[in-house]
């Protein structure tokens, strides 16, 4: 178990800058999730971490050793793809056996170490099934238990769940969670499904076109992210654009946004925006006064998804996302006119 | 399904009934002949295996079989053995020139053996290499070795490579993940390729025709030797054997290869 | 590190992978295209250097061909019977595949398939050699249709022309049906079915959608059968006797025969030209495919 330290890391294909001089650290025992959209370089990250090619440029150091040269099979990580790569001429017992075997350890301390991931992962009545008899999900636990056996350094994971339908999904992200604290490896894991990587790690890192955008604890991010881009990436966003002036925000129609003070605003004149979650907007009765911002807007449409209701409501010809757990909101008609209320502490400038 | 159409599938069916008859007849009657103790092929057979027991009398026949079977197991063997290390090669690797690399296993194959076979008794002779043993060997490979790198490129392609990778992040090193990953994968195209190269030996006339010594010949070209000179029942009776033999080898590589397919 | 890193990677993945073609390529250029450059050379001399006679170089070799007529025609003879040879396993190939490819199904299918294409990779020269027992007269064709027959018939087709065709054409026949088959396989039956439901006819299926896109596989079936014919030398020996000189045994006769090797090697060279023209003309059809 280690650390891992990646400084001004740079990778290109042809003309194609998949990552562009990133920096970040990931500590001893804590579970990393590299979220990005398809392209911004979070699987390149996540590959020259393990070893598959080097990079153009920068360091990468596991457990303070600099690997940056050292080959893959050298590298002592596990990886888990995406498509699990079990191999299919092997029974379950060894493909998690394999990397002991061609590390020479004696086939009776590999057999306990074998069975002994096997219960980890809850598969120890299934070891002599081929990979093509199990199912989805239990590859996948294969897959992770072959990773893990070998003692690794680090678990780098690759999509791990992608490839699941969504309630196994949620079941496995539960189960991923409990091995990782109960074996307390250093984690690392790619995905692009944001709710993912919200519920499952300690720090998420998100990345675009091969830069490091922004970094940070789950709820961090999720409540005062820094960037747009974070802002947007990362659940539903209401953003208003506007001209700074003195720490708040006026709109094209004059009226001024309160907003949290943050490294996001900006000098007076200077062009921004900012963020309001739509669970932050609330839809207040004409007179029921109150502080904070305050905007009128006429109701477009409403969206029923059971345990909540998302309110569409049209504001100078832009929409704005209004959610609660609420279901009153189905009393509103469309094209009354409403006026929507959130507090200036929850609206968050944002960097562009 | 309208009369018309089930009449044209009973048409069709009735083709390829004919094609068959057309392929397999002259072989089955060869085959019948080889058992009729009338060195006339008159009718009715009188059913005998006389010209079998005189084949294996035939020192000169059973020499030659010997002789193409030495040469087919060394062609198999070194063929697959070069073959399948190429074939690995242009899986795992992306390197300039790859695409001509290629394109050059097309010209052993789609050249007519005539001219091949030909071209190597020129260059042998002028080379000092000679005709012989060393040069059906040096031949036949070079014919055989397109086919073992075609049927496992072919296999090879739908082989994972997250595999290879998996095995390497596992700590395997370059040959541990040939020979327990890679290997057992393309194993039916291999056994194939062997197959396949066994058999363009085995069979080959044209090449062999060009490069055996005249006093120690393959199975192939004593044939040859033999119809030229005129029929002899022995020769259907060789013939009946190879034909069987092939066949039935090659019933044997569908098994193991279902050409283009996979289970 | 520095740029050139990606450069070195690359580089060492060249290694890698020529540690393990360098056999295998060392061995064809050995024994194929060495030989078949030397061929140009030695097509170009009067005798065959080593030999101690004297030599020198020549276009004496070239010129017989173009002044004499009779390999020029030898040649045209073997293009004609390349043509027909390649008609006649089209005409006969790609309805049997058409069957094998769209009316039968499952085990049947594979079965047939498997039946048609075993002899192509069975001992050539003795499938031609059985012909040559079915065709002779007093041979096993005439006595049995003799015995059915009310009137006597005297099938006596070796050492003709027709009986090369043959020969030829079972050879050759499963080829065209596998590429064929492969073509036609490749077809989705909803583009079919798409094409009747919108009125087309049986014929104008045919002729519209199935022909033009197995064309790819035709061509290529064609080229497989059409370039080995025109270079054919034994089957014409065994089935056409004294009818049977073509082009292919009058190279085989230069190397066997007459020993006049250099003029062998212009003949074989003239060959390869002609042979790798069709390929490269056929080369743009039979691209679509892949």
């Amino acid at each position: 178990m280690a650390s891992v330290e990646v400084r001004n890391l740079s990778r290109s294909f042809g003309t194609f800058k998949a990552l562009d001089d990133v920096s970040i650290s990931f500590e001893d025992g804590g579970f990393y999730a590299l979220l990005g959209p398809s392209g911004s370089g979070k699987t390149t990250l996540l590959r020259l971490i393990a070893g598959f090619g080097y990079p153009d440029q920068g360091h990468i150091a596991i457990g303070g050793e600099s690997v940056e040269r050292v080959p893959l099979e050298k590298r002592n990580i596990g990886m888990v793809f995406q498509s699990y790569a079990l191999f299919p001429n092997m029974n379950v017992f060894d493909n998690i056996a394999f990397g002991l075997d061609v590390r020479g350890v004696p086939r009776e301390d590999a057999a306990r170490e074998v069975r002994r991931a096997l219960e980890l992962v809850q598969l120890s009545e299934l070891e002599t099934r081929r990979p093509h008899q199990l199912s989805g999900g239990q590859r996948q636990r294969v897959a992770l238990a072959r990773a893990i056996v070998i003692n690794p350094r680090v678990l780098l994971l690759d999509e791990p769940l992608g490839a699941l339908d969504k309630a196994l999904r949620l079941d496995m992200q539960v189960e991923l969670k409990r091995i990782q604290r109960e074996v307390g490896i250093t984690t690392i894991f790619v995905t692009h499904d944001q709710e993912e990587a919200l519920t499952m790690s300690d720090r998420i890192g998100i990345l675009r076109a091969g830069q490091l955008v922004e970094e940070g604890a789950p709820e961090d991010i999720y409540r005062r992210p820094k960037t747009r881009f974070a802002a947007t990436f990362l659940g539903e966003a209401n953003i208003f654009e506007g001209i700074w002036t003195d720490g708040r925000l006026r709109l094209a129609d004059g009226t001024l946004l309160e907003t949290a003070p943050g490294a996001g605003r900006g000098a007076t004149g200077e062009p921004g925006c900012c963020l309001i979650r739509p669970e932050q907007v609330r839809i207040a009765g004409e007179n029921d006064g109150g502080t904070g911002n305050r905007l009128e807007g006429r109701i477009t449409r409403r969206l029923f998804a059971g345990n909540w209701t998302t309110v569409f409501v049209d504001y100078q010809g832009k929409t704005i996302r209004v959610g609660q757990a609420n279901t009153d909101f189905l009393k509103l008609e469309d094209g009354s006119k409403v006026t929507l209320a959130f507090s200036g502490s929850n609206t968050i400038p944002l960097q562009s | 399904m309208s009369p018309l159409t089930r009449l044209l599938e009973v048409v069709g069916r009735l083709f390829v009934g004919l094609l068959l008859a057309f392929l397999y007849l002259p072989i089955v009657i060869m085959g019948l002949m080889s058992f009729n103790a009338s060195p006339f092929y008159m009718l009715p057979i009188e059913w005998s295996t006389t010209w079998y027991v005189q084949l294996a009398g035939n020192a000169q026949l059973v020499d030659a079989s010997l002789y193409s079977l030495k040469i087919a197991l060394a062609t198999a063997l070194i063929a697959t053995t070069l073959g399948t290390a190429a074939s690995l090669a242009l899986f795992r690797y992306e390197f300039k020139g790859k695409k001509i690399l290629q394109a050059l296993l097309l010209p052993p194959i789609a050249i007519p053996w005539l001219i091949t076979g030909t071209a190597m008794l020129v260059f042998f002779f002028g080379v000092g290499i000679g005709r012989g043993l060393h040069a059906l060997i040096l031949g036949h490979v070079a014919l055989a070795l397109p086919y073992v790198i075609i049927v496992n490129n072919a296999r090879l392609k739908t082989f994972a490579p997250e595999l290879e990778e998996a095995a390497r992040s596992l700590g395997a090193n370059q040959w541990q993940v040939t020979r327990r990953v890679t290997l057992p994968w393309i194993a039916p195209s291999v056994v194939a390729g062997a197959l396949f190269a066994f058999a363009v030996s085995f069979d080959q006339f044209v090449v062999s025709y060009f490069l055996a010594t005249p006093g120690q010949t393959t199975l192939p070209v004593e044939i040859y030797a033999a119809i030229r000179k005129g029929f002899t029942p022995e020769i259907n009776a060789v013939s009946t054997i190879i034909i069987v033999l092939s066949m039935a080898l090659m019933l044997f590589t569908a098994r193991f290869y279902k050409f283009g397919g996979n289970d | 590190m520095n740029g050139n890193s990606t450069l070195a990677a690359h580089r060492s993945q060249g290694m890698k992978a020529a540690q393990l073609l360098f056999p295998a390529y060392l061995w064809l250029v050995l024994a194929v295209f060495l030989p078949l450059s030397a061929m140009v050379f030695f097509s170009f001399v009067t005798e065959m250097p080593f030999t101690g006679k004297p030599w020198s170089m020549t276009v004496a070799n070239y010129a017989a061909f173009f002044t004499t007529g009779i390999y020029a025609k030898l040649l045209l003879s073997s293009l004609r019977l390349a043509f027909e040879v390649t008609f006649w396993c089209v005409v006969l190939g790609f309805p049997a595949a058409y069957v094998l490819a769209k009316v039968l199904k499952g085990r049947s299918r594979e079965a047939i398939f498997l039946l048609v294409i075993l002899p192509f990779w069975s001992n050539g020269l003795v499938r031609v050699f059985s012909w040559a027992m079915v065709l002779r007269s007093g041979g096993i064709l005439d006595t049995l249709l003799n015995a059915v027959l009310p009137f006597k018939v005297d099938i006596d087709l070796i050492y003709s022309y027709p009986a090369v065709i043959i020969g030829l054409v079972h050879s050759y026949v499963p080829y065209i049906v596998l590429t064929c088959y492969l073509s036609l396989q490749a077809i989705d039956d909803s583009v079919i079915e798409a094409a009747r439901s919108l009125g087309a006819s049986r014929f104008t299926v045919l002729r519209r959608l199935i022909i033009p896109l197995s064309l790819p596989g035709i061509v290529a079936g064609a080229v497989l059968v059409f370039v080995p014919v025109i270079g054919s030398f034994m089957e014409p020996r065994i089935l056409g006797g004294r009818t049977g000189t073509f082009y292919g045994t009058v190279i085989e006769d230069q190397f066997v025969a007459v020993f006049n090797w250099p003029l062998g090697a212009a003949l074989s060279f003239i060959l390869l030209a002609v042979v790798l023209f069709i390929l490269a003309a056929a080369s743009p059809v039979m691209r679509r495919s892949a």
